[in-house]
């Protein structure tokens, strides 16, 4: 092969990936089917007990407090409506938010964790986006793994002492960022290089996917501090109810 | 809202019994994925298309259009995994050198990614099967059956009825923002997008305190019992079921598909 047509081709491979991927940049979901078996199997198992504990936690708080049962139900399509909302990217195309950082930050990442996968599901069913085999998957990165990080970055910087919005902003974004280093973890364990094996692999999907997803968590960041702003001026009450802010913070 | 939530309402198929159409769905997806041979998932790509857009009567175009949405997906990841980058040369089939990198496609790789290119468009038309014959609603009932927990699926009900009330909303406030430049800039449209999910949210944490109340006040405790439809279950649909899944599995078997994917993937 003449260098000529090889770079010529190379650069035509890169911009399908800049083009077709940003076109619809959803939250990195692993499509339907992708996954052989034994690892759609496994991260179903992996993703289960966190279900359980989800579920059987969501039954403890309702016995005290019946009425957030509906809350919860609205919370998930809450969650589902921001995930199908244009959000303009940093790279100027348009990208989807996760709602992974709200979320977690609003309800705590045990009640995420059930609220994602059924906001998963629907994804699937209504959107098309995602799939059922790759349910366990896909859960495991999306609504255990990142709310997870964001709830711990949070936690972690409130007590370092950092400001409001950037404890905000970074439990967004890294739970964002660390969804989709899961999800390229997750595609590099089930295809892994046959030059260089796993890691080569996960080198590979995590550089191609970073072209959509560092925007997107960056963008999502900078949105959940605008909404945690707006939500602060204009409802802290609703805010202490649901015990995110603290008296003193509502104060300042 | 959806297109896809509309067909599965109003579709030749609406009147079997979903368990049969979840089974069906379901078995076939498993059969295309445990297997993983080329045959096998061309097989289910064109019965399962053929069934949705004969049988079920969703129009073709649609359905191509829908069979586009994980093409993205699909093309990047195949892409990747069928190509290796490493310093040194390799036995490529093909490749070539950037800079100080060599990328190249090897044999096995071409093969993992061919093969799992239609694999999982075989899992996909299949899952449109579902999604485009079985109703949310149908869905859950059959949830329900196999004793998924009820607080599962009643979150998943009240999920599935809020959706589109606040899609609503949110599309009107973003037409409201719309038309007074709210998304002209850069700038203008980070602020329209937080106005607009914090007030989404809020407007959903009073409609769940409005519904609990009203709910209250009609004497409820714990969960909310609807009556479902009837569906009668057909012998014939069963039998077709089972026939098909058996002859895919024995076509798999016969040209040497073998169990759990054979070699690579």
């Amino acid at each position: 092969m003449s260098g000529k047509i090889c770079s010529m081709l190379a650069f035509v491979y890169l911009l399908t990936v800049m083009f077709v991927s940003p076109a619809n940049a959803y939250a990195m979901h692993i499509m339907e089917g992708f996954l052989p078996v034994q690892w759609a199997v496994l991260w179903a198992v992996l993703s289960l007990p966190f279900l359980i504990a989800g579920v059987i936690s969501i039954k403890r708080t309702l016995r005290d407090r019946p009425n957030l049962k509906m809350m919860l139900g609205l919370a998930g399509a809450f969650a589902f409506v921001l995930s199908a909302l244009k959000l303009p990217s940093v790279t100027g195309s348009c990208s989807h938010p996760t709602g992974v950082g709200l979320g977690a930050v609003l309800f705590g990442p045990a009640a995420m964790s059930v609220l994602g996968c059924i906001v998963l599901i629907f994804q699937a069913i209504l959107l098309a986006h995602g799939g059922l085999s790759t349910l366990g998957a896909n859960t495991f990165s999306m609504a255990i793994v990142g709310p997870f990080v964001a709830y711990g970055v949070y936690k972690i910087t409130q007590k370092l002492g950092a400001p409001f919005w950037l404890a905000v902003f970074l439990a967004a974004a890294l739970g964002d960022l660390l969804t989709y280093v899961t999800t390229s973890f997750q595609l590099a364990l089930a295809f892994p290089a046959e030059v260089g094996g796993f890691m080569a692999s996960f080198i590979k999907f995590n550089t191609i996917f970073a072209v959509t997803q560092v925007p997107l968590a960056i963008s999502e960041g900078l949105l959940t501090v605008v909404v945690f702003n707006v939500l602060a001026a204009y409802n802290s009450q609703e805010l202490q109810e649901l015990s995110v802010l603290s008296k003193e913070e509502v104060q300042i | 809202m959806f297109k896809i939530d509309q067909y599965a309402y109003a579709n030749r198929l609406g009147a079997v019994h979903p368990a049969e159409k979840f089974a069906f769905a379901v078995v076939t997806m498993i059969v295309c994925i445990v297997f993983s041979s080329m045959l096998t998932s061309l097989a289910v790509i064109l019965l399962m298309s053929f069934i949705t857009v004969r049988r079920a009567g969703i129009p073709g175009r649609f359905y191509l259009k829908l069979l586009s949405i994980p093409l993205s997906f699909l093309v990047v990841s195949v892409v990747t995994i069928a190509f290796t980058v490493s310093r040194e040369t390799y036995q490529f089939i093909y490749g070539f050198t950037v800079w100080n990198l060599h990328l190249g496609i090897t044999a096995r790789d071409l093969d993992v990614a061919v093969n799992l290119f239609f694999k999982s468009l075989g899992a996909v038309s299949c899952l449109y099967f579902l999604s485009l014959t079985t109703s949310m609603v149908e869905i859950m009932s059959v949830l329900k059956r196999i004793r998924v927990p009820l607080l599962f699926i009643e979150l998943m009900g009240l999920v599935y009825r809020f959706v589109f009330v606040l899609m609503e909303t949110a599309g009107q406030i973003h037409t409201a923002q719309s038309a007074r430049w709210g998304y002209a800039s850069f700038r203008n449209s980070y602020r329209s997008l937080g106005q607009l999910i914090s007030n989404l949210f809020i407007k959903s944490y009073h409609r769940s305190q409005m519904l609990f109340t009203a709910l209250l006040a009609r004497c409820y405790t714990d969960e909310l019992n609807v009556i479902e439809p009837g569906y009668p279950v057909s012998a014939k649909n069963v039998l077709m079921i089972v026939l098909v899944e058996l002859a895919l599995v024995a076509m798999s078997l016969f040209t040497g598909g073998g169990l759990f994917g054979g070699i690579y993937s």
